[in-house]
């Protein structure tokens, strides 16, 4: 039984696909070789649309778990991810959430990087190791690929081209940024859940139309579509026919509700890229949740909101009432998510498995294409979890 | 803008009172009635930050009565049940509050709250801000004609429910 990890030799993984052991969730050193095999492995990580910083100078900051980046938009047009630490002593280069500025300077010696990430001065440079060069410190930077103006970032060398990494999803991620990702940034919600990474990824289409009153006070449901998920890494994306609801008198203002024709096929459509991103386009509401672990039991997730760029004012203006009122963390749709994630997480102390049942029609295989209020979509990327972190499935 | 009379600003403080009563006793039509009958009245709660940048969206967007109405309908009807219920304690504090040229008054508070979640019983600090107002005064009684919660928190400690 050499080299395998505790955790691994502890934790019995069960024969059945939809069984998943809920100690998963609160292991401490799970956790820890969680952020070393995944959000340091060889996974892409998205961090932000180059919308978010849409002049030269722009800057925001961010974390990959315990990993501090800062995307600034260069003199050039282009938007980088940096490691947010001085290339000289690491010491944190930028302090704001977003700003913008033409140059970086670390505050410690005074070390000055400019919007590309070059080293353009440092004090007392004569008195440096011979042959010392500025070219050779730029601030460091992560691999990093975009799609559609989404920028993401993996630590590791190994990891595969953004392109195998998506597969199929890069239509839907692109179909949900607008077709073609040209987005104008409206605005955030920020917010912690007190829940574990692995069930904030975990929401699945059994639920909505139990948990969400507002599907039923509102008589609406969707209609056809089609839900899969990747072979590789068991992304999955529900995307329905949106059926407008009848008009209600429930609420008062229905501009929460409504949607308004922007020349694209009346769908929802939501995407559950591994191991955290969600992205969806619901309505009128184009969202990116960029979402990190905070500790085992807490994640960070930062909910921005776009427009498209062809957008009249009228429809931004729909977009930021809708965006706001509709789906996040206090939305009229969504609210029940995040008290679902913080009491999953409290059940999840409990011994024995989770189970899921919806759509499984044999628990000894997978399938990656599923209907819409199935839960079964959820397990190809718990096989794909299984197996990067080791675990070994008991024998049927 | 010109200065209030104590007796104006002792009415400013019984709106306040009134709204953290509401609020931290769950009243929400006695919180809709702390807004004015206008069409427009409003309750918006945004975070600071993206109040700086320009940022629109918010984490609630009641820019009118019928969202207001809306939001009661939310909390007391279509959530009723799902979340983990919370009490909070709403502490505030004007700063300033000046009459404006159309006889409506402007005031900024400070505020923090603290909220007392029933499943576990710990008091945590939720938000702390600044209230930004227009209130209109009518003979003695007062009644916001919007309200603007603007939170010094970038990111929130957990999902909110009720206004602040």
């Amino acid at each position: 039984m050499t080299g395998q990890e505790a955790y691994q030799r502890d934790i019995v993984w069960p024969a059945n696909y939809n069984e998943i052991p809920k100690e998963i969730f609160v292991r401490q050193d799970l956790y820890q070789a969680e952020i070393n095999r995944i959000f340091r492995g060889p996974e892409w990580h998205p961090v932000a649309h180059e919308s978010e910083v849409p002049l030269p100078g722009d800057f925001k900051t961010c974390n990959l778990a315990d990993v501090p980046l800062l995307i600034i938009r260069g003199e050039d047009g282009k938007v980088r991810a940096f490691y947010n630490a001085c290339s000289h002593r690491s010491n944190q280069i930028e302090v704001k959430p977003s700003g913008n500025r033409t140059e970086f300077e670390c505050p410690y010696h005074r070390w000055l990087f400019n919007s590309a990430g070059e080293l353009v001065g440092c004090p007392n440079q004569r008195e440096f190791t011979p042959g010392f060069d500025k070219k050779d410190y730029p601030l460091a930077q992560p691999r990093q690929e975009s799609l559609g103006g989404l920028l993401f970032v993996t630590l590791s060398p190994e990891t595969d081209s953004l392109d195998d990494f998506l597969q199929e999803a890069k239509t839907s991620l692109m179909d949900i940024m607008g077709g073609d990702g040209r987005l104008r940034l409206i605005g955030y919600h920020r917010v912690r859940y007190l829940t574990n990474w692995k069930a904030y990824s975990d929401n699945d289409g059994y639920h909505p139309p139990l948990l969400h009153q507002a599907f039923t006070m509102l008589n609406w449901q969707g209609g056809a579509g089609r839900q899969y998920a990747t072979t590789g890494r068991g992304h999955y994306c529900i995307d329905t026919e949106l059926t407008v609801p009848k008009p209600t008198s429930v609420i008062r203002d229905t501009s929460v509700i409504e949607f308004r024709d922007e020349g694209r096929p009346k769908r929802s459509s939501v995407l559950a890229l591994f191991p955290m991103l969600v992205a969806s386009n619901y309505l009128n509401v184009i969202s990116i949740r960029f979402a990190t672990p905070v500790a085992i039991d807490e994640v960070e997730v930062n909910y921005a909101y776009f427009a498209h760029q062809d957008d009249d004012e009228e429809m931004v203006r729909h977009r930021i009432r809708q965006s706001s009122n509709a789906i996040g963390p206090s939305g009229l749709i969504s609210m029940e998510d995040a008290s679902v994630f913080h009491r999953v997480h409290i059940g999840n102390r409990t011994p024995g498995k989770a189970v899921f049942q919806k759509g499984v029609t044999d628990p000894s295989r997978l399938s990656f294409e599923f209907r819409q209020n199935d839960e079964s979509g959820n397990l190809p990327h718990w096989e794909y979890y299984r197996a990067a972190m080791g675990f070994r499935r008991t024998a049927a | 803008m010109s200065k209030l009379s104590l007796e104006e600003l002792a009415s400013l403080d019984v709106l306040q009172a009134a709204y953290i009563s509401a609020l931290d006793g769950k009243a929400m039509k006695a919180w809709l009635d702390t807004f004015d009958d206008d069409p427009d009245a409003s309750y918006i709660c945004t975070a600071r930050n993206d109040v700086e940048c320009g940022l629109k969206v918010a984490m609630m967007l009641d820019d009118c009565r019928d969202r207001l109405i809306d939001r009661c309908t939310f909390i007391e009807d279509i959530w009723a049940g799902t979340f983990q219920d919370y009490r909070t304690r709403h502490f505030s504090q004007r700063v300033t509050a000046e009459r404006r040229e159309d006889g409506s008054v402007a005031m900024s508070s400070n505020f923090s709250v603290i909220f007392t979640p029933d499943d576990t019983g710990l008091p945590q600090q939720l938000a702390t801000g600044t209230y930004e107002d227009i209130i209109r005064m009518d003979g003695g009684r007062c009644r916001f004609l919007s309200r603007t919660a603007v939170t010094d928190n970038s990111v929130l400690p957990r999902y909110l429910v009720f206004p602040l």
